[in-house]
């Protein structure tokens, strides 16, 4: 019994004297009083120090880089709210989207012609483990996969990431300005995602997004049920995954019961003791919370409505699937409890889960109201091209019958991406007000040509194709490698296209 | 009745498509063994070139002429005429460097075929081919015709022998069965590098040396039935086909100082040698084109995965080809999603690879080194052919049709029944719908 249902104790007796005379209550409290003195309920006492619990130890140091008033001209613009405006001029500065329209002036601003370009919002992508995998593979930086515990829902990606990770440059050169991080998908409860801005910085809270939501990765399926099963520890099965979640869950409700309560009593100014502090705990209790979001890699139809059920039953929100290879088979469930489903145009194959592919997987989730489709990476390849990843869908579904437009499909990893990480507030579109993020493509970006020549975050360049002053080189690379070089053989430089 | 001969000039048959082929269907009752594919832009990815409103005729399953726009004779005769109507038709695109037809789910062990602890360089892999993988009309999605398929092997410097098939998916699509010697060499996690070059090294030099004295041994003793030198075994028959050229050797391999000694190699044992790989290659090209050695490579690697892989970079590939090499670019280790071969031959264009050399880096040069009747649209050449719906390398694209042998194949797969099940309406559950 924890000492502060002990004090529930107290305070019933306390407020019923019919059963016990006056004097018995004061024996009782007096009692009390010598032997829990820090406990102790009366409500005159006075209170220890409030216990909380930090929920931002460690803080965003994120700063803007540089930035001038930016005006591109002429552009064909995707605003990630499903618009193209054609022949349109975007404005931004400190920071912002200004203006977007048509003949916009702005005299103090820097001029970019786009005639002939197309411009997006920056690119998002919600699942990547940069950073905790980096490159070079070695094994003294693979740090993304806590394969200890099932239940290890007390680590966060954050505290792996090695800034210096190579594969952040390249993904910004691939128009990428925002992205979640997560843990592997061994446990059922990874631990928890953070979420990026893509600058490049020596350290990982320089680069962390202000104020984004904390992510919990779960995991549905194969990999918790192959890793622990292979221990012979639960789960070994499916129903082994599930009741893992739900024993999870279970204290994880008693948990945040212990601290609501902890909350009450002692704002109705009882001195009462905090609940022992638990990091794994803290953790679920922050999705009970409503301030951590579900990030869970599930695969199949019948185990994300499982999933779904199961966020029902506790009372949580189930989130996001991420690779939801079978969400097709589900897409009016998914949009009906609200879910986003993060998918892969066409990765398939690699284990049984991921054998029911189908190219239009993301156009049929999205095809139905209230859906929130995404096109995620979970690849340092391929988020270099989620442009292209996205063009792979539209282009196979509207060959099966959809009418899907650039519009459309530049949700998918713009403004869609950001609903499913709690940041559509501030980033994923251009709409004015939101922060200037903002790729500048030597063309349709759904070309298989398509390359990004400028990328902006929060209204700073912090990429150009064609000015090595802006191309960023992680410290590992500096003074051993020539990356990108242009090389003796080649009689023009690419750059010069 | 061998054949129904349609006679009627090329031009008439570009305004009537339509009676062209409903006309060929009166052939039904022998199979079809003419094709003529008319008014297409053919990339011959040959010394033609690209000839716009182009005919290319077929006859059981070979290609036996090319017209160009000029030399269109005033009649084609065929038992079935397409029109192209001005549609790109290219060769059919040569995968490699993938377990196709040795993997149905990858995390499924009964469904692998491509290793064993077992394997050596003798490891004949074509033996567990299964041209009826779900993975096959898959690949054909992207204009896929036949594949060098390399297996892992086991655990020893060779991993086996790769061989090629089509992908007809019929039971004879092993077109051949061990058809190069595949090596592993560079980095380890145990060990050093160093030992797998010194074994090949030691193994070419203690072959030469037991083929000469064999050769010594054989001239002595003539006429001495007895004395015959005994036949080598059957790993060492596989280094002897390396040394007198029968068999090429496709090395994993991505350091320069790795490569270096390779060449070195190659030049003493008159080795045919292709690089596989190859990361560093771009530090050594004017060597590995002197060497005229061929590159299997990626062209999306452009991360340091390793420390044997630090100068990747997109437009590697546009520097090899610019120091003289030849380079095969393959979609390395991937076997579900080889149809996006394409794209990757796209990536390469859009990194300073002219789009002529990344056709031929995805067609004619595989074909080159491996010594395939394929690879170009030109007389004698296997009928595998694309016809595009536009630029094969573009996203927006599609196949429209494609050959293999002069017979059209389906690009339907198992994905598209998915598909038309869960987007059908039905008052049943969806099982019924089939």
């Amino acid at each position: 019994m924890s000492l502060s249902s002990k004090c529930t104790q107290l305070k019933r007796v306390q407020f019923n004297p019919k059963s016990l005379s006056p004097r018995s209550v004061l024996t009782v409290l007096s009692v009390s009083f010598f032997t829990l003195t820090l406990t102790a309920c009366l409500p005159n006492e006075k209170q220890d120090a409030k216990v909380s619990i930090n929920k931002n130890p460690y803080p965003s140091t994120y700063q803007a880089m540089p930035s001038q008033t930016t005006l591109f001209t002429n552009a064909t613009i995707l605003t990630g709210t499903g618009q193209r405006i054609n022949d349109a001029d975007i404005l931004i500065a400190k920071g912002k989207v200004q203006q977007v329209g048509k003949n916009l002036v702005a005299p103090e601003a820097i001029v970019i012609d786009a005639k002939g370009k197309w411009i997006t919002p920056g690119i998002i992508d919600v699942h990547s483990h940069l950073g905790v995998y980096p490159n070079p593979q070695v094994e003294s930086h693979s740090d993304g996969n806590e394969m200890t515990s099932p239940n290890t829902s007390e680590v966060w990606a954050e505290h792996s990431v090695w800034p210096q990770d190579p594969a952040f440059d390249t993904a910004r050169a691939g128009g990428v300005t925002s992205l979640q991080i997560l843990p592997g998908s061994a446990n059922l409860f990874g631990g928890r995602g953070v979420t990026l801005r893509n600058v490049p910085s020596t350290t990982m809270q320089g680069m962390k997004f202000l104020d984004a939501p904390y992510g919990l990765k779960m995991a549905c399926g194969e990999n918790p049920k192959r890793v622990y099963g292979s221990r012979k520890v639960l789960p070994s099965t499916r129903m082994g995954n599930v009741a893992g979640y739900r024993s999870a869950w279970l204290a994880a409700t008693e948990y945040k019961r212990e601290w609501d309560k902890y909350e009450r009593d002692y704002d109705a100014g009882k001195n009462v003791v905090a609940p022992k502090r638990d990091l794994e705990l803290d953790t679920l209790m922050g999705v009970l919370n409503d301030e951590i979001l579900i990030h869970n890699h599930c695969y199949k139809a019948e185990e994300m409505a499982v999933m779904v059920d199961l966020g029902k039953e506790f009372n949580y929100h189930s989130g996001t699937f991420h690779h939801g290879i079978e969400a097709y088979k589900i897409a009016d469930l998914l949009a009906e409890n609200g879910n986003c489903v993060a998918m892969w145009p066409d990765w398939w194959g690699f284990k049984m889960e991921a054998y029911d592919m189908i190219e239009e997987n993301v156009a049929i989730v999205d095809a139905v109201k209230n859906s929130c489709a995404v096109v995620h990476s979970d690849s340092s390849t391929t988020i270099q091209r989620l442009n292209q990843e996205a063009a792979k869908v539209m282009f196979r579904a509207n060959e099966s019958g959809f009418s899907l437009k650039e519009q459309d499909a530049i949700k998918w990893i713009t403004s869609n991406a950001a609903k499913s990480l709690g940041i559509d507030e501030q980033v994923g579109s251009l709409e004015i007000g939101k922060n200037a993020d903002v790729v500048l493509w030597n063309g349709n970006p759904f070309s298989v040509y398509a390359v990004a020549e400028q990328v902006y975050v929060d209204g700073a360049k912090v990429f150009d194709k064609y000015d090595e002053k802006y191309q960023a080189k992680s410290d590992f690379l500096l003074g051993q490698a020539s990356n990108n070089n242009a090389n003796k053989h080649l009689t023009h430089s690419v750059n010069e296209k | 009745m061998k054949h129904f001969n349609l006679l009627i000039s090329a031009r008439s048959l570009r305004r009537a498509f339509v009676v062209a082929s409903s006309l060929s269907l009166i052939s039904v009752t022998s199979q079809a063994q003419t094709l003529a594919i008319i008014n297409a832009t053919v990339y011959t990815v040959a010394k033609q070139g690209v000839l716009p409103e182009a005919a290319v005729l077929v006859e059981d399953g070979k290609i036996i002429a090319v017209y160009s726009k000029d030399q269109m004779p005033e009649k084609i005769i065929a038992d079935e005429i397409i029109d192209a109507k001005g549609g790109i038709l290219t060769p059919g695109f040569i995968a490699s460097n993938n377990l196709l037809g040795l993997v149905e789910v990858g995390a499924v062990s009964r469904t692998r075929d491509g290793s064993d602890k077992k394997a050596d360089i003798t490891f004949n892999a074509s033996l567990a081919f299964n041209p009826k993988s779900s993975l096959i009309p898959y690949a054909r999605k992207g204009g896929i015709t036949s594949s060098i398929v390399m297996p892992h092997g086991g655990e020893g410097v060779f991993t086996g022998q790769s061989f090629v098939v089509n992908l007809s998916a019929d039971f004879n699509s092993v077109v051949v069965s061990q058809h190069a010697v595949i090596a592993n060499f560079g980095a380890k996690s145990k060990g050093s590098r160093a030992i797998n070059l010194q074994t090949f090294a030691n193994e070419l030099e203690d072959a030469t040396k037991a083929l000469s004295k064999s050769k010594k041994a054989k001239a002595k003793n003539k006429d001495k039935e007895k004395d015959k030198a005994k036949s080598p075994k059957r790993a060492q028959q596989v280094i002897n086909s390396l040394l007198n050229g029968k068999k090429t050797l496709l090395a994993h391999v991505d350091r320069a100082t790795d490569i270096l000694v390779l060449l070195t190699l190659k030049e003493q044992y008159k080795l045919d040698l292709v690089l596989v790989g190859a990361s560093d290659a771009v530090l050594v090209a004017d060597e590995i084109a002197k060497a005229k050695v061929a590159v299997m490579t990626s062209a999306l690697a452009n991360l340091p995965n390793s420390f044997d892989s630090l100068h990747n970079s997109l437009n590697n590939i546009a520097q090899l080809q610019a120091a003289g090499i030849k380079v095969i670019i393959s979609n390395s280790g991937e076997s579900h999603n080889i149809n996006q071969l394409r794209f990757d031959a796209g990536i390469a264009a859009a990194n300073g690879l002219a789009k002529t050399d990344a056709l031929a880096s995805v067609t004619a040069n595989a074909a080159d080194v491996f010594k395939l009747n394929a690879g170009r649209i030109s007389i004698g050449k296997n009928a595998d052919l694309v016809l595009w719906s536009a630029d094969p390398f573009e996203i927006s694209t599609k196949v429209n049709a494609i050959w293999i042998n002069g017979k059209a194949l389906t690009t339907q797969s198992r994905q598209d029944d998915l598909r038309n099940r869960y987007t059908s309406k039905s008052e049943l559950p969806r099982a019924y719908i089939k």
